[in-house]
């Protein structure tokens, strides 16, 4: 191409696409570049509802006070932990349920629909229903487990359980993400190594740990990857269930940036927090994206 | 090394599709043996049963004297070449050729020694390393044959191996297929669609055609007395042409098969089978090689034709002419490469009719005479 001008139709079509993709464009900065640029501003600013125009610019004091509290760096860490859990967790569940299905030939669509249902509910739907669910004196999970002689479990106010809880509960509502993407891996694979496979001697599991898995790696780690992401921004959950509670057992990262900024008042701390937060995600998705293209 | 004996074997998919149709076939130690039909025929089924990779639905299945039905393919001791090559695109080319010699617990020496001696001997040494995404479809072609061969197993499969590849190519894979052979004498089995592939490679060839075995034999036997108009039309390019006729006259020299406007003097070693059947429709079969320019003493009968087209294909000219004057069937004839004619023109060819083929216009079965040497 080097060497070579563009012609002037061209430049005239080069320029009409540009007309074209200017309303909607002009519409994803205001409203998301802008919010973000704005973020990053309040971060670095010294920032006061009551007189947003006198705020002081404090460089980077925000995030040094962000970093240096203890209740940030608790609630980073348990999210650290909550999305491995939950991204190994959902996983495993949902790799053995993808093998299973794979191998299904009747009443397939019956089981999609089922496994679906869970990923169509809102997940402020999904809090609520848990919550009645899982009530210690009136929910249908502890009248069960009486049922068997076990004694009543404090689900959501217990400190050690509650973290546990809000895990199967996203397992729960986010495993068929899993399920079907990796199920979609699955389908699309090659019949014919499997074949060459059972020739060559391999048994059903030999062929899982040779074939299966270095075939889907790629599906594997984007599946992971993408559903990484979305956990670390788990917020609705908590706020239905927990409240970050008891005391800060679940306190997700989501949770307490938010409470920072609108029950603490405290703007300009909250901002450096949702940049730090921002920088992670957008890490890992840069990561993700180079990943993709990698595999090309 | 091992014989395959096919005893009535049938192949049922899901209590309706009869996909093989009692099949019964010896395959000799050491024979190298095709399977060919149109597609949907059921040689790819059978193959398969063979294998292991298909449950077989009725009849027994031998391998080296020993029922097989029920043996994991993995116990069977055979090897199968798949069409796409099925080469495990995760591992290099020496990790495919060994992953078998693994699962069987070989040690690594052992494995190593003979991943060597066989990509020495196809020529695949510098891609020992390469994955099969980075190998051109012959070079695939040659890992899956090297993955079958290192097991040293007591046959081979072979599922239609060349049909992926381009003509220059596959006619060089052909011969290295013969002379693998020749090498290692191990009983092949070869499915294929191509006619070409299976009367150059094949010790003998077996038909099939709707789940049933049609005619097993040499090949030149095959293209020499084929049993049906399937089979007559199934062999060589161009294959035989076969046209309505009708059989007349009795007696020496009168007993005729009239085409159209032609007719074709049956020839006396022939006449006292074909006697009986003087009256009858018949569909004649003429291979486009019997026709020639001049005459072969009283071996051969005048035709006349007229030209529709003339296909130059170079070594030689592909006739398309109709039978005994215009509006007659429409016939192909091989002629050498120097022949020319304009279409529409008249012309006399002359028909060898020991080479004539008579069959049973009703069910297309070859009607019974001496067979040809």
């Amino acid at each position: 191409m080097s060497g070579i001008k563009a012609s002037a139709a061209d430049r005239r079509d080069a320029r009409f696409g540009y007309v074209l993709a200017a309303p909607s464009l002009t519409v994803l900065f205001l409203i998301i570049l802008f919010p973000v640029l704005s973020a990053l501003y309040t971060s670095l600013h010294e920032y006061t509802l009551i007189a947003p125009n006198f705020d002081i610019f404090t460089g980077f004091d925000n995030f040094r006070l962000a970093l240096a509290d203890a209740e940030f760096r608790h609630s980073a860490w348990l999210t650290i932990r909550f999305v491995i859990g939950v991204v190994l967790l959902e996983f495993v569940i949902g790799f053995g349920i993808a093998l299973m299905l794979n191998k299904v030939e009747r009443f397939k669509p019956i089981y999609y629909a089922i496994l679906l249902c869970p990923l169509l509910m809102n997940p402020v739907i999904v809090g609520l229903i848990w919550r009645m669910f899982l009530h210690p004196n009136l929910g249908i999970v502890n009248y069960l487990l009486s049922t068997v002689g076990l004694g009543p479990v404090n689900w959501l106010g217990d400190t050690k359980i509650a973290i546990w809880t809000v895990i199967m509960v996203d397992i729960w509502h986010q495993v068929s993400f899993m399920i079907v993407l990796l199920l979609a891996g699955l389908a699309s694979l090659p019949k014919e190594p499997y074949e060459a496979a059972r020739v060559d001697g391999a048994n059903a599991f030999q062929c899982f740990i040779h074939i299966t898995l270095p075939m889907m790696r790629t599906v594997i780690i984007v599946t992971l990857l993408i559903r990484l992401i979305f956990a670390v921004k788990t917020y609705d959950l908590i706020y239905i269930m927990t409240r970050g509670g008891p005391g800060v057992a679940t306190d997700l990262v989501s949770y307490f940036i938010y409470r920072t900024a609108f029950v603490g008042l405290n703007i300009g701390e909250a901002s450096a927090m949702s940049i730090i937060l921002l920088t992670a995600i957008l890490g890992l998705t840069a990561y993700l994206y180079r990943y993709m293209r990698s595999i090309r | 090394m091992a014989g395959i004996e096919l005893r009535n074997i049938s192949k049922v998919y899901g209590n309706a599709v009869l996909a093989v149709d009692d099949v019964s076939l010896e395959i000799k130690d050491g024979e190298f043996m095709i399977f060919l039909g149109p597609s949907g025929c059921g040689k790819s089924t059978t193959l398969r049963m063979i294998g292991g990779l298909e449950s077989i639905s009725k009849g027994d299945l031998l391998i080296g004297g020993k029922r097989m039905n029920d043996v994991d393919p993995a116990d069977r001791d055979i090897a199968i070449v798949f069409q796409n090559y099925a080469l495990y695109p995760h591992m290099t080319v020496a990790g495919n050729l060994g992953f078998g010699l693994k699962l069987r617990g070989f040690d690594r020496a052992e494995i190593d020694r003979r991943i060597r001696a066989i990509s020495d001997m196809l020529g695949i040494q510098p891609l020992l390393d390469r994955k099969p995404g980075q190998l051109s479809g012959g070079q695939r072609q040659r890992v899956a044959l090297g993955r079958a061969l290192v097991r040293e197993p007591k046959a081979f499969l072979l599922d239609e191996p060349l049909s992926n590849l381009d003509a220059k190519l596959r006619a060089a894979m052909r011969t290295e297929l013969i002379k693998l052979h020749h090498k290692v004498g191990t009983t092949i089995v070869h499915v294929t669609h191509d006619q070409i592939e299976a009367m150059t490679m094949g010790q003998r060839i077996c038909i099939m055609k709707d789940g049933r075995i049609v005619q097993v034999g040499a090949p030149l036997e095959v293209y020499r007395n084929p049993v049906n108009t399937f089979v007559a039309g199934f062999l060589a390019s161009p294959p035989m042409n076969l046209v309505a006729g009708r059989l007349e006259g009795e007696g020496q020299g009168t007993l005729k098969a009239v085409v159209g406007a032609a007719s074709l003097p049956i020839p006396d070693a022939f006449r006292a089978a074909y006697a009986a059947r003087s009256g009858s429709e018949v569909i004649v079969g003429l291979r486009p090689e019997d026709f020639h320019q001049s005459p072969m003493g009283d071996r051969s009968s005048p035709a006349s034709v007229v030209v529709v087209a003339v296909e130059l294909l170079g070594p030689e000219v592909i006739l398309v002419a109709e039978l005994g004057g215009t509006g007659g069937p429409e016939i192909m004839a091989r002629m050498p490469r120097d022949f020319m004619a304009r279409p529409g023109a008249m012309l006399q060819l002359h028909y060898d009719l020991t080479q004539m083929h008579l069959f049973d216009a009703a069910s297309g079965t070859a009607l019974s005479r001496p067979q040809l040497a």
